[in-house]
């Protein structure tokens, strides 16, 4: 393998995609924008903190590749490096819209979010997801996966997101890793040893045959650059996330319950028989369906008594109030779902191309009218679905599906406005909240907002709880609780003195205040995803500090 | 987690920068930068305790040899020596650097 570009480090495969001469970095190790938050946890800083982003020309083309170290930490995203790549994809956004014309190219090796700074890294991979689908509209967006790490986690997300995903037979892509999967769910679910399943389950090449990878290409250098310079001149396709009748259909007719080789799957794939699906409302049943904070929360701001629903764990409803028509979803659990990872409120295959398809049908009732409905998504989400199955079909683009509906309503003029009621952890919450406008939360014990549950952190760590519990005391990225997550300055408000579990009246009108003042607030909807973020107080005083560095850094440089 | 400094008597100025690395298992990243006075300056931050004397006895064959007035970073992930010594001969070679 004489011009192997898997063996080549993250540098080396940006400097290898550009014409001789003509790599550019920007904000590169000299510039010593180090992650703030691995020292005091005991954990050797790298001085690019694992992500290299360059501008360059590609066969002639202007180019920008952002490149992820897989060798430090994992290729896992925190501040630093996540703050690099949402900021220089702004910038790409800015001078496209402009009419200079760059195309970025994402060069992926990553397990996802960095857990030694776990809640920045979901901040980061929200504001990566909703720069990436900003800017598909204006050029391709190339998303490249040599292997070694392959992309997982979050990143998996964006990585169907992009416009053309392209790949090596040495990649792998998925949402949870097969360890995770088997922590969390048992060996029978899924055995991390066991490398031919995992290869032919999550391995690129049978990605690219069902649909998930768009191309397999040699591992060469230049046979990358041949296929991403095609890539570049193709005329748009739709996006993969559109796909939500087929997916919908797929998973009414997939059996959870049968056993499912990768062969088998593949040829069921290909005999869907797509059929249309329409939004389905909440209706008033008969008794409470769920017990939980997003059931209970969502049952009391729209006034439906023991809401029901084709779907049972995704919940909607269009409610009037004072003359304004609002949408509110919330993802509930369904004891009786035939997806058995999906029970308890996760975000599962259903759950993610449902919200998606719930979103986009606002989208399309208010197309014509500038008025358009407020999108309101109550979180209560203990994680996203871990399971054989959901890997199998493909739980990164379902989570993209719903990921880029809420963008796409953002963008078109929707205010939207996540209510985090109970648990908001991980994928769930990037799916279902963090591409809200505005992230309003309750001060209460019983809110948490993490990458990942305390015990899996642990394990993934190596650490013991105790040691995990001293490092989120250092670092307010890794805690658990609402009061640590406030100073990371990106929630609109936190509720004091709510009464979580069973709101009363006084608590619902407590939220719609919020929620009002939240929308009344939202100026420009396509950008204010992440400027409230980071122009709130919390976030200037210490929040985001290394963020808003990393960023006039990058305008500098640009 | 250990922070060592070390400095030596060098001779030889350097007009450009190198990096080279990656802070990975067994590996680790080296920042060279022009240097001031007749001294060599090298922080070192390394995730593997107890190391310094070996630290000194690699880095003192390194200055000896290639006597570089150098300002040096280094973040360290358990490498070994060799890897260590091949590194840094690899900085030297973005230096352009000619005995």
């Amino acid at each position: 393998m004489q011009n192997s570009y898997v063996e080549l480090n993250g540098r080396e495969r940006a400097q290898a995609l550009l014409d001789r001469d003509t790599f550019r970095e920007l904000v590169g190790p000299f510039d010593r924008l180090y992650s703030p938050h691995l020292e005091p946890q005991g954990i050797v800083p790298q001085s690019d903190d694992g992500v290299i982003v360059a501008r360059g020309m590609l066969q002639g083309e202007r180019v920008l590749i952002i490149s992820i170290e897989g060798a430090f930490q994992g290729g896992g995203i925190g501040e630093v490096g996540g703050a690099k790549i949402s900021g220089v994809l702004e910038l790409a956004l800015e001078a496209n819209i402009q009419g200079e014309r760059i195309v970025p190219i994402l060069v992926f090796d990553t397990g996802g979010v960095r857990l030694q700074e776990a809640n920045y890294g979901l901040l980061s991979i929200s504001e990566i997801s909703a720069q990436v689908i900003a800017l598909r509209e204006h050029v391709p967006v190339i998303g490249v996966i040599p292997g070694r790490i392959g992309a997982f986690g979050g990143m998996s997300i964006v990585a169907e997101l992009t416009s053309t995903l392209i790949a090596t037979r040495m990649a792998r892509l998925g949402l949870n890793g097969p360890e995770v999967i088997e922590q969390e769910a048992g060996v029978m679910e899924f055995d991390s040893r066991d490398k031919e399943l995992i290869w032919n389950t999550i391995g690129a090449r049978q990605r690219q045959v069902t649909g998930l990878i768009d191309e397999l290409v040699e591992d060469d250098a230049a046979a990358l650059t041949a296929a991403i310079y095609q890539a570049m001149k193709r005329p748009a396709q739709p996006p993969k996330t559109l796909q939500t009748d087929f997916y919908l259909s797929l998973l009414s007719q997939f059996d959870p319950a049968e056993k499912w080789t990768p062969d088998r799957y593949n040829q069921f794939y290909k005999k869907v028989n797509p059929v249309e699906y329409f939004a389905s409302l909440a209706k008033e049943g008969a008794s409470d369906q769920a017990d939980s904070r997003g059931y209970r929360w969502f049952a009391s701001l729209t006034g439906i008594a023991h809401p029901v629903s084709d779907t049972p764990s995704v919940l909607a409803a269009d409610i009037v109030k004072d003359g304004q028509i609002y949408r509110y979803i919330s993802v509930v659990p369904d004891a009786a779902s035939r997806y058995p990872r999906a029970k308890v409120g996760e975000v599962g295959l259903l759950e993610g191309w449902t919200v998606a398809k719930l979103v986009r049908d606002a989208i399309r009732l208010d197309q014509d009218t500038t008025n358009k409905r407020p999108i309101i998504a109550i979180v209560d989400v203990p994680s996203q679905a871990y399971g054989y199955s959901e890997e199998l079909i493909g739980i990164s683009l379902a989570l993209a599906a719903s990921t880029d509906a809420y963008a796409a309503a953002r963008m078109q003029g929707h205010p939207v406005v996540a209510l985090i009621v109970g648990n908001a952890i991980s994928g769930a919450f990037l799916a279902h909240g963090l591409q809200a406008n505005r992230l309003v939360a309750l001060d209460d014990p019983g809110v948490h907002i993490q990458a990942m549950s305390k015990a899996s952190a642990a394990r993934i760590t190596r650490r013991s709880i105790a040691e995990l519990e001293e490092a989120t005391s250092k670092v307010p990225a890794m805690a658990y609780d609402i009061a640590s997550y406030s100073q990371l300055g990106s929630l609109f408000r936190l509720l004091q003195d709510i009464h979580a579990d069973a709101p009363r009246v006084q608590d619902l009108r407590a939220a719609e205040f919020a929620i009002a003042e939240a929308i009344a607030s939202i100026a420009d909807a396509s950008r204010d995803l992440i400027s409230s973020r980071l122009q709130s107080e919390a976030a200037r005083n210490g929040g985001r500090a290394a963020t808003l560095r990393v960023r006039e850094a990058l305008r500098r440089q640009w | 987690m250990e922070q060592l400094h070390f400095q030596y008597a060098v001779s030889r100025p350097i007009t450009q920068s190198a990096h080279i690395g990656v802070v990975g298992s067994g590996d680790l990243e080296i920042l060279v930068v022009p240097g001031e006075g007749g001294m060599a300056q090298v922080q070192v931050l390394t995730g593997s305790e107890g190391f310094g004397q070996t630290w000194d006895h690699v880095l003192t064959r390194f200055f000896t040899r290639y006597p570089i007035v150098a300002q040096m970073t280094i973040h360290d992930y358990g490498a070994t020596p060799g890897v260590v010594m091949l590194r840094l001969t690899q900085a030297l070679e973005v230096l352009g650097y000619a005995e």
